[in-house]
């Protein structure tokens, strides 16, 4: 017997979907796949038989509605999620052998069914092969629901939860998400699972709190209080009254009720106080409930990343494929701007059983811009996909990683080319698309004179830009403290690639985490720039804050804040500024 | 009934939508379609059998096809094999 927690305990997992959520736990066992072995008399093996047809037919059609269902709230390629899972139910030979084996052994459908699946998955579970062992999971949560639906294995209750109901447990499957979203649950914390599974896709655009501990689950108790903070990865077992007054606090600031609080915004773009108009909008990686409301109060996407349809899929995705999902979204945000940005893959991101593209160095690798070009098929496959999507105007191209002109050049003339593949089909597409690039590599903003004359516009990604500039990878702990995009070198970066745009007359937009930091606000409306992207948990209180700026009187600020020599004194000046500010 | 030998060439091996598109070629045809890796033997036509290959990059299959439509088959799936199921390689 495990020791449970009875005292407060501060669990720090990974993040896997952002928001605070406070409430109750519901400790979920695995289902128990010990199915009983029963002797079946030979008058009744036909009956056996047409119960294994009904649990599968209802499995299929069980599969079906949570593929539809994700189908509408989420859209194309999440619930293709599912279409993997509706073959193996279906899989004909498979349910012969079943059926041949229930009579020959005279033994129950579920035992039978079960042990074949077994014999299936045994090898899976034994190969090196990450993606291999992968499908086992697809195989057993097909398994799961016709053992389910035969009845003799322990079937979970299908009840509604008390309000507030954190469910934790071992691992959850997309399916799972969603049917438990729908029966209320508020967030979770699970044992399994890394920030790419489809289930943390899946809980994401559905705006779940996850977060993911591996052995920590096994050791909370049923219905005691926790607070799990998806955007930092923390759980708190057992919170002290203090610490659910604090976190109250916080999820009242950052809130799940993103789509609430974005309903009242009054005005959109928001002006400051001196009536500059400044132009917010959302970083988005795939379609999920908040774009309704983005759409609805014209809200543009500046950062729609696409890597997700590689990461989701086995591969990237054909130019047919491609082409519904960003027509999908075009047609969305039918009445704003879509920034889409093309594939960001580094070795990284790439297939993490694939050694062919192991690098030690990921970050300083084969990444962004740079996979693409030497990919060039996969790029213009890309690129043609969003051309053809294009038709309504509203799309815009953003290449990432770029380094200098070279590349954007290359670039550039594989668009041309894709351009020329689709006159050549006779395809209609916007042959005015604009083209932008991400300034995020100190070599870019030095050189970003050369760069913005090149292009349409310009995106900051204050991120990579921090972590190139101050040479440090935020995730490693014993260098974490060097990242700091407040440094005056990254802010020197961001005012040379500002100033570069405003000469060529050319739109900068600042797309980093920072760009929804309220500290960086006033210091950025300084600097001259006009527009902001950032995650959608941000825009209200970026909006609210942006009416409060004078911009004139921030024009001083970002002089003083620029000729500072630490982050420390950064930090300090744009601190008391916002004390100042938020007093108003 | 014929018989011939193919080395599975795309990245990622035979994994879940590969093997959904061997099987659904193979059901295509009239013929009865066997796939056997080491000694392991599975019907073509069941992506349960196919998965349980596990078969990754370099594997070897011995293809086994039989049947009134057997040479069309035997193509059909040695073409899709051979081009890595439209993915990497």
């Amino acid at each position: 017997m495990v020791n449970m927690y009875q005292k407060r305990k501060v669990v720090k997992g990974v993040p896997i979907s952002f928001g605070i959520v406070m409430g109750r736990t519901r400790v979920i066992l695995p289902g128990d796949i010990k199915v009983a072995e029963v002797a079946i008399a030979t008058s009744s093996l036909d009956n056996e038989i047409q119960r294994l047809d009904k649990a599968v037919a209802k499995t299929i059609e069980e599969l079906r509605l949570i593929r539809d269902s994700a189908d509408k709230k989420i859209g194309g390629p999440v619930a293709k999620i599912f279409d993997a899972q509706l073959l193996i139910a279906g899989d004909y030979e498979f349910l012969k052998q079943v059926k041949e084996q229930i009579i020959a052994e005279k033994r129950n459908a579920g035992f039978i069914y079960n042990s074949l699946v077994k014999k299936t998955t045994n090898p899976l579970k034994k190969s090196d092969d990450a993606y291999m062992r992968q499908t086992v999971q697809d195989i057993e949560a097909v398994a799961n629901k016709v053992l389910s639906n035969l009845g003799g294995y322990h079937k979970k209750p299908e009840v509604k939860f008390p309000a507030d109901t954190i469910l934790v447990g071992k691992s959850f499957t997309p399916g799972e998400i969603l049917s438990y979203r729908r029966r209320k649950v508020t967030g979770f914390l699970i044992g399994e699972g890394g920030r790419n599974s489809h289930m943390a896709l899946i809980a994401r655009s559905l705006l779940i709190p996850v977060v993911t501990s591996e052995k920590i689950w096994t050791r909370v108790p049923n219905n005691c209080r926790i607070i799990i903070d998806g955007t930092n990865g923390i759980a708190i077992i057992n919170p002290t009254d203090k610490d659910w007054t604090e976190y109250q606090r916080r999820r009242r600031r950052q809130g799940p009720a993103t789509i609430s609080r974005i309903k009242k915004l009054t005005q959109i773009p928001p002006q400051t106080a001196d009536g500059e108009e400044i132009n917010v909008a959302a970083n988005l990686e795939l379609p999920g409930p908040v774009d309704d409301i983005l759409s609805w109060k014209n809200i543009p996407v500046g950062l729609y990343r696409t890597e997700f349809l590689y990461l989701e899929g086995d591969d990237f995705p054909d130019e047919k494929s491609q082409y519904e999902y960003y027509r999908g979204i075009a047609e969305r945000f039918a009445r704003s701007e879509v920034v889409l940005r093309t594939f960001d893959l580094g070795s990284d991101k790439f297939r993490d059983n694939d050694d062919t593209i192991k690098e030690d160095n990921p970050a300083l690798g084969w990444r962004g811009i740079r996979s693409m070009l030497d990919m060039s098929e996969v790029f213009k496959t890309q690129i043609r996909a969003i051309l053809r999507a294009s038709v309504n105007r509203n799309l815009k191209i953003l290449l990432p990683m770029i380094s200098d002109v070279t590349e954007l050049e290359k670039a550039k003339k594989l668009i041309h080319q894709a351009m020329l593949d689709l006159r050549r089909r006779n395809v209609p597409f916007d042959s005015q698309i604009k083209i932008g690039i991400m300034i995020e590599v100190p070599s870019a903003a030095l050189t970003a004179e050369q760069l913005v004359q090149k292009v349409d516009f310009i995106s900051i990604g204050t991120n990579d830009l921090t972590q190139y500039t101050m040479s440090t990878d935020r995730n490693n702990f014993r260098v974490a403290n060097l990242y700091n995009s407040y440094h005056p070198s990254v802010l020197q970066l961001i005012k040379m690639t500002v100033e570069a745009s405003m000469k060529y007359n050319k739109p900068v937009s600042v797309c980093g985490e920072m760009a929804g930091d309220k500290l960086a606000l006033p210091l950025f409306i300084g600097m001259g720039v006009k527009s902001l992207s950032m995650n959608p948990t941000k825009i209200t209180d970026i909006c609210r804050l942006i009416k409060k700026i004078d911009s004139n009187l921030v024009y001083h600020l970002a002089v003083s804040v620029l000729s500072s020599q630490t982050a420390v004194s950064v930090t300090r000046k744009l601190q008391s500024f916002m004390t100042a500010l938020e007093k108003k | 009934m014929i018989k011939k030998t193919a080395t599975i060439v795309n990245k990622l091996g035979l994994h879940a939508r590969p093997a959904a598109q061997l099987v659904s070629t193979a059901s295509g045809f009239e013929s009865e379609v066997f796939y056997t890796k080491d000694d392991l033997r599975v019907n073509g036509k069941s992506i349960m059998g196919v998965m349980m290959l596990a078969a990754e990059k370099g594997t070897q299959l011995i293809i086994e096809v039989d049947g009134p439509d057997q040479e069309q088959a035997m193509g059909a799936v040695l073409n899709v094999i051979a081009s890595g199921f439209g993915e990497e390689v």
